[in-house]
């Protein structure tokens, strides 16, 4: 039974992933004063995408190959295994560490293909991307550390469960502080404003773009999905993190669809805010980069204290 | 009712005078500024008379030996000051002067108050409130310098007597924890009474932060860096002030606080903490008073000398060297302002603060030469003055409290200071006069003779007075002896 | 005010109380400083309101209005006032680079951990547990004031010093008498207002330039 809960809930994410990216952007759009298209868009684009048989350059080694089908197994193992729908069962027996480094997986092989290109992008996308995840990493084992102390525990699905039972718990210094420092971890994962544009194909500042040149077809429409779900995923971790209600706690059928409805909204009322708010920022000069990641390290290692001090 | 009066007299008469001072014409303003510090003063020796057995209380007020002491200080420095004050505000203008004489009684009436609150929190808001009265004395000229050293003056001041409410916060809260409730809590007269209770770790924390915080403003090294600033960019006679009661007033809080932090954790780790203060205070004095060029800043590193010197002798913590140490308050506070009047007399006399600039002014100006010569013998402390009587003091208190070691360190670094000061003194006063570095403009630019005018001739007088009492001081103390003794006595915590 | 809900919301203003602090290193621009401060001093206000409903006392509610007043209404607007006098104030070149900087924020904030052990252990209460809070501002503020060149972030650092401690003071023993708390806010504000008109003299004196170049006065 529950395995069927986990699959359910991995397709749950796979599906709902391109419609996260469709929100940001319409409501991105929307409040640039453009039309913008529809949530549905990238779901149309990757359909497209994968019909459409891939090239590869002709310098590309088995990491280019390899890169999109890791990516695309890093996103799905997550979406199966952690507590999105339901903390009961397989999803939900995920350990945040272990989660930490699934990602992590998928950002280096996907580092790796851009330098397996040999394009001059290809290896300024990676290099960077490196020196923006290794400053992040640190930061998300922290303010997860910060999170598990409270429970006793980095099994994420004891966390949500303990957020859920015991919401007065969520806000305390600790949270609100881990919070911050894993939202700016999360922007900085997922490649946002400020530290990376999505939307733009600049040489000077694109870094997840510059990586992912060099694919087509149906190699691209696993990345773009992939990524697509990175989003959605590190979205409701938050969301479940930081407003545990509506997590299915027992495997009851009810409790499992209103879990699954409380994680659509919870997910794309993230992703319309994220939207907001990249309206309202500017991309930072990749040399400021650092300010800001320390600055989030700073924020989950006061956490930690926070942790220790008041509790 | 005499004593009632005698406790609210020292703060009430400067802030009363600091109101007249808003209406009256400048002179009489001056001259109630003076009325005003001798009212101090009054306040002190009739406090004294009346506190040699009980203190006396009124509410947050209390008067024992070691707060009249204190008050004769501030009363006697506060005295000469204002007096010298006059002839200095000649040539300002009106609303200068009219700014200086209110913010001058301001300044006497916040030291009257910390030192006598009983209330530690008052005493913390009475230090502060000297920080920010003076912060517009010590930038009184508008020029570059005396803005700077405002502006370091007031921001290092605020932040070290912000750690030392620290302190004050973490002594609360031990006697809280000890049952203590409210305001009284903070008594010093209670606190003293219940050390019993007190939480030896929490009292630990709050005697470094008070030593830090409470030393900043009374310019131990290493926290001394706004003290020569503002000591040499303040008008003279604010100088004489700062360096001869200010830091002394500073003192007294940590002196309060040491009666208290002695009895809960031992004299131990305070006196460690004073003598690293104190060595510090003199090896800075003494290594940068030898390349001095400022005669103004020369006196504010005698100043940090001579506040290392205390330390060490609070640091001893016997009788003998207390009350040594409280002589050399006194002593150091009267030679030392009439040192910074007779300064600034040359400063406008010359026209220039270089003491390279200044030669032979024994034969020009025989009478300034002879006052500004004879204070810099008194802070050398030469006999018979009575700095000489509190040295000797504080070395055979050292040695009695076994830190011989520490009195020849100290003494060694005294030495230096003093062939420094010496050397630079005997070269303003004597060679052949040189002319002035430029010459006297109609209106502005330096006089002719600072002495020339009734109004000089008579504060210098004042001046001369000021160093008859501290020489008288070094070899009879009379009634004043008793007082010193039981002051001491207080100051070590055997009351 | 139930017990549990009033410990919880004590914590969570001690954390934004610290957040504001670690924001203030952060950020350059005056404009953001003086928000924070505000912030920061209405997250004090908090705490002592908090407090005052814990002891059910009239004094500590009054002196919780009166920190109120002062901290988020009339510092910040003192501080606008210097803005206004010394515009394109904007930390240019701190002494320590802000990433630097932040670093060395959790640094202290460890440091106020251990140098506030003897109050914590004296009432193991919730709100003597958050004093390292206020004693991490306090040493913040150290920091800003020491590392800044401009003369309104060395204000803004003194501001902080004043904050941590004050903070330290509500929690550690519930306030400090009503008297004692009455002088330190008007010394505070005249403090402000000292440092305000400095600041427009030093403008005048020296241009907008750093403090550093502050040299006029040196052995």
């Amino acid at each position: 039974m529950s395995w069927v809960v986990a699959v359910a809930q991995m397709l749950l994410v796979a599906v709902l992933a391109p419609f996260t990216i469709g929100v940001t952007k319409a409501v991105r759009a929307r409040l640039e004063g453009r039309a913008g298209g529809r949530f549905g868009q990238p779901w149309r684009d990757l359909r497209k995408l994968l019909r459409k048989p891939p090239i590869s350059p002709a310098d590309a080694g088995m990491f280019f190959l390899a890169a999109p089908p890791v990516l695309m197994a890093t996103s799905l193992i997550v979406a199966f295994t952690a507590p999105f729908v339901t903390t009961v069962g397989v999803g939900g027996s995920a350990d945040l560490i272990v989660v930490v480094g699934v990602l992590l997986l998928g950002t280096v092989a996907l580092a790796l293909a851009g330098l397996d290109t040999g394009t001059a992008f290809g290896g300024m996308g990676s290099s960077r991307e490196m020196a923006i995840a290794a400053l992040v990493e640190p930061t998300l084992l922290l303010s997860v550390f910060a999170l598990s102390t409270r429970v006793g525990t980095t099994s994420l699905g004891r966390i949500v469960e303990a957020g859920a039972s015991d919401p007065a718990r969520v806000f305390t210094p600790t949270s609100l502080l881990a919070l911050a420092a894993l939202g700016i971890a999360v922007l900085a994962e997922t490649g946002r404003i400020p530290v990376d544009n999505p939307s733009t194909h600049l040489e000077l500042t694109m870094v997840h773009e510059a990586m992912t040149l060099e694919y087509a077809g149906r190699d691209l429409a696993q990345v773009e999905w992939a990524s697509a779900m990175r989003l959605t995923i590190l979205l409701g971790l938050l969301g479940n993190l930081f407003v545990p209600w509506g997590v299915a706690t027992e495997l009851s059928p009810g409790w499992l669809a209103f879990g699954a409805v409380a994680l659509v909204v919870k997910v794309l009322g993230l992703a319309a805010l994220l939207a907001a708010g990249e309206v309202f920022l500017a991309k930072l000069r990749l040399f400021r980069m650092p300010e800001l990641l320390a600055g989030s390290f700073a924020l989950a290692l006061l956490a930690v204290l926070a942790s220790t001090i008041l509790a | 009712m005499t004593t009632t009066l005698a406790l609210a007299a020292p703060a009430a008469a400067p802030l009363l005078a600091a109101l007249l001072a808003l209406v009256l014409p400048w002179r009489t303003a001056a001259v109630v500024g003076v009325a005003a510090a001798v009212t101090i003063l009054a306040g002190g020796v009739i406090l004294a008379t009346r506190v040699t057995g009980e203190p006396a209380v009124r509410g947050l007020v209390r008067a024992d030996a070691l707060t009249t002491w204190m008050l004769i200080v501030i009363g006697a420095v506060a005295t000469l000051a204002t007096a010298s004050a006059i002839a200095y505000l000649r040539p300002e203008s009106a609303v200068e002067r009219r700014r200086y004489l209110v913010l001058t009684q301001l300044f006497l009436g916040c030291m009257s108050m910390a030192v006598l609150a009983d209330n530690l929190g008052l005493l913390w808001v009475a230090i502060e409130a000297t920080t920010i009265v003076t912060a517009f004395l010590v930038g009184h000229r508008r020029t570059r310098e005396s803005v700077e050293a405002a502006w370091k003056y007031v921001v290092l001041c605020s932040v070290g007597v912000a750690i030392a409410f620290l302190g004050t916060v973490c002594i609360y809260a031990a006697s809280v924890a000890a049952g203590g409730s409210g305001a009284t809590a903070l008594n010093w007269s209670y606190l003293t009474g219940h050390t019993a209770g007190l939480d030896p770790a929490l009292v630990r924390l709050a005697t470094g932060l008070i030593l830090l915080g409470f030393g900043t403003k009374a310019g131990l090294a290493p926290m001394h860096a706004w003290l020569p600033d503002a000591h040499s960019q303040a008008p003279a006679p604010v100088s004489a002030l700062m360096s001869g009661v200010l830091l002394s007033v500073a003192f007294y809080a940590i002196l309060r606080y040491k009666a208290i932090t002695d009895a809960v954790i031992g004299p131990a780790y305070t006196r460690i903490l004073l003598i690293i203060g104190a060595l510090a205070s003199l090896a800075v004095a003494a290594i940068l008073l030898i390349a001095q060029r400022d005669y103004k800043r020369m006196l504010a590193y005698s100043s940090i000398e001579h506040m290392g010197l205390i330390a060490l002798g609070a640091a001893f913590g016997v009788q003998l060297a207390m009350a040594a140490v409280l002589l050399h308050v006194l002593g150091h506070g009267l030679a030392k302002s009439v040192a910074f009047c007779a300064s600034g007399r040359i400063l406008t006399t010359t026209g220039s603060p270089a003491i390279a600039a200044v030669r032979g002014m024994a034969a020009r100006h025989p009478s300034l030469a002879a006052t500004f010569g004879v204070s810099a013998v008194a802070l050398l402390g030469l006999p018979p003055f009575s700095l000489f009587a509190s040295e000797l003091g504080i070395a055979r208190g050292g040695f009695a409290a076994g830190h011989g070691w520490i009195v020849a360190v100290a003494f060694t670094l005294m030495l230096i200071a003093f062939a420094a000061i010496a050397r630079h003194v005997l070269g303003m006063l004597l060679g052949p006069p040189t002319p002035p570095a430029f010459p006297p403009e109609e209106g502005g630019g330096p006089r002719p003779d600072g002495t020339s005018g009734k109004g000089g001739a008579a504060s210098l007088g004042v001046l001369a007075a000021g160093l008859a009492v501290a020489a008288l001081l070094g070899v009879w103390l009379g009634p004043l002896a008793d007082l010193l003794d039981t002051a001491a006595a207080i100051a070590t915590g055997g009351r | 005010m139930s017990d549990q809900f009033s410990e919880q919301l004590l914590n969570l203003f001690c954390g934004l109380f610290l957040l504001t602090a670690v924001g203030v290193l952060w950020r350059r621009e005056v404009s953001a400083l003086i928000t924070l401060l505000t912030a920061q001093g209405l997250m004090l206000t908090g705490i002592a309101v908090v407090l005052a409903t814990r002891h059910r006392s009239a004094e500590a509610f009054a002196i919780a209005l009166g920190i109120g007043l002062l901290k988020a209404g009339v510092v910040p607007w003192m501080l606008r006032r210097v803005r206004r006098q010394v515009p394109a104030a904007r930390e240019t070149r701190p002494l320590v680079n802000v990433s630097a900087s932040l670093i060395a924020a959790a640094g202290l904030t460890l440091v106020a951990y251990a140098a506030a052990k003897p109050l914590v252990a004296l009432a193991p209460s919730a709100s003597a547990h958050a004093t390292p809070v206020g004693i991490a501002v306090v040493l913040l503020g150290f920091f800003l004031a020491a590392t800044r060149q401009r003369a309104i972030s060395q204000i803004i650092g003194v501001l902080l010093i004043d904050n941590g401690v004050a903070a330290v003071a509500f929690l550690a023993t519930g306030g400090v008498p009503l008297i004692v708390e009455l002088g330190v806010s008007a010394d505070l504000a005249l403090a402000v207002l000292v440092l305000q008109i400095l600041t427009s003299r030093l403008h005048q004196a020296f241009g907008p330039t750093d403090l550093d170049e502050l040299r006029e006065l040196r052995d």
